[in-house]
């Protein structure tokens, strides 16, 4: 790669936009040419500037409230899918009672896949309560009820409050500045909420006892907001946030390699 | 539609805060953009069963942009202050493109100032991708233009930008002398 091509580049590598082929054309270029790389270190500098600087506008609770009030949309929650799904589950059931043959056999599949998409129905009820009660502590608080950067000071806060101890990390130096917690019922349990920043976004990080010792994360996206859920050392992770799904993802390996 | 504003609400109620930023970056100013929020969020709601997809977010913010710049319209009272920069300061210090100094230097509030001399198309580009984090074809979406059209006029935003952070700094240099 030339430089002109590269600086045509640089820009839309900054961005997150550039594809892998070219991103890695790029970087090898970037290390031999001095020029192109003092051009991609000011537009580090740059985007830094404009986050860190530049106010993310937070509409105020009171115009938040009216602005509900003026929709006439209640607090309540949607029907869990689940409950929809069911019909379309019992009717090849019913279809196949007339057939005959390898009904037994293929009811214990279905038998299976059924119980498979139940749980599956779990997991998405705990992640839609996450990003309500996520949306929830962004708009009416309390977003945290312990307000500190220090993990020493944020994880004794959890003893006596909850009947487990999470394992509470500071990422700071990952881009990831703790900022606090608070407790939150989740799936019918009270678990943990860290609260993490990302630029102007907030991360909430929910933490309960797990069965499971260790899952590979889990990435979902919903309504804008991205989850990444793992389990590992006998906890379930849930980190939600509206940061792109990159910046999750990249929290949550951060998280899982250090504690 | 028997679920439709639960649906509404959870699509569209938890962007409140982005459609608040934009607005307020938009019209520079709280009331302004609460009622254009407002305003948005009635019109969305009113169009909920013409929205097709999972991204909710684009798709208000469309919206949120449109009733802000038929409001610019309706306010607009003398010219733009982004021409006044261009004439007097032509084209940017070309050092800064390469000096991450510069930036790292600038100061947040000369930052906003620059922001606020650009016009509505290039600051709300910045304030999409840079702010809220938007990726191009999130902001093609709000802003109703081909993906190309979204490079070029971010790679002529941060340009501007910067020429308005020059500009700003020198003047603010002679205030002082």
């Amino acid at each position: 790669m030339n430089c002109d091509e590269a600086r045509r580049l640089l820009d839309l590598d900054a961005d997150g936009e550039l594809d892998v082929v070219r991103h890695v054309e790029l970087t090898e270029h970037i290390k031999t040419c001095a020029e192109c790389a003092a051009r991609a270190q000011a537009i580090q500098a740059r985007k830094t500037a404009l986050r860190t600087h530049l106010p993310r506008h937070r509409a105020s609770p009171e115009f938040a409230a009216k602005l509900r009030a003026s929709l006439g949309t209640s607090a309540a929650t949607a029907a869990p899918p689940a409950a929809e799904k069911k019909p379309a589950f019992l009717a090849p059931i019913i279809y196949l009672r007339r057939a005959s043959g390898l009904a037994a056999l293929i009811a214990v599949s279905l038998f299976i896949g059924y119980n498979a998409g139940d749980r599956h129905g779990q997991g998405d009820r705990v992640i839609a309560e996450a990003i309500d009660s996520h949306v929830r502590s962004l708009e009416d608080g309390p977003l945290m009820e312990v307000i500190s950067t220090d993990q020493h000071t944020v994880k004794p806060w959890f003893a006596g409050k909850l009947d487990f101890s999470p394992p509470v990390i500071d990422l700071a130096n990952e881009g990831f500045p703790l900022i606090g917690g608070r407790r939150e019922r989740l799936g019918g349990q009270s678990v943990a909420a860290l609260v993490f920043h990302r630029h102007q976004h907030t991360i909430n990080l929910y933490i309960w006892p797990s069965h499971t010792s260790a899952s590979p994360t889990q990435e979902s996206e919903k309504n804008g907001y991205h989850t990444e859920k793992w389990s590992a050392n006998g906890f379930n992770f849930l980190a939600i946030s509206d940061v792109g799904a990159g910046d999750l993802a990249q929290f949550a390996k951060a998280y899982r390699a250090d504690h | 539609m028997p679920h439709a504003p639960t649906t509404f609400e959870h699509l569209m109620l938890p962007h409140i805060d982005a459609a608040y930023n934009l607005a307020r970056w938009l019209l520079r100013d709280e009331r302004d953009a609460e009622d254009a929020v407002q305003d948005a969020f009635l019109r969305a709601h009113r169009a909920f069963e013409r929205f097709r997809g999972t991204d909710g977010r684009a798709w208000l913010l469309c919206i949120v942009r449109n009733v802000c710049y038929s409001q610019l319209r309706k306010n607009r009272r003398g010219p733009e202050t982004e021409s006044f920069i261009e004439e007097a300061h032509g084209a940017p210090d070309a050092t800064a493109e390469k000096n991450a100094a510069f930036w790292n230097e600038t100061k947040g509030e000369l930052l906003r100032r620059a922001l606020d001399t650009l016009s509505p198309e290039y600051r709300e580009v910045l304030v999409l991708h840079e702010l809220e984090g938007l990726a191009y074809r999130d902001i093609a979406t709000v802003a109703e233009i081909p993906l190309g059209t979204v490079m070029s006029r971010l790679a002529r935003a941060r340009q501007k930008l910067q020429t308005a952070v020059f500009a700003l700094a020198e003047k603010d240099v002679s205030n002082e002398l």
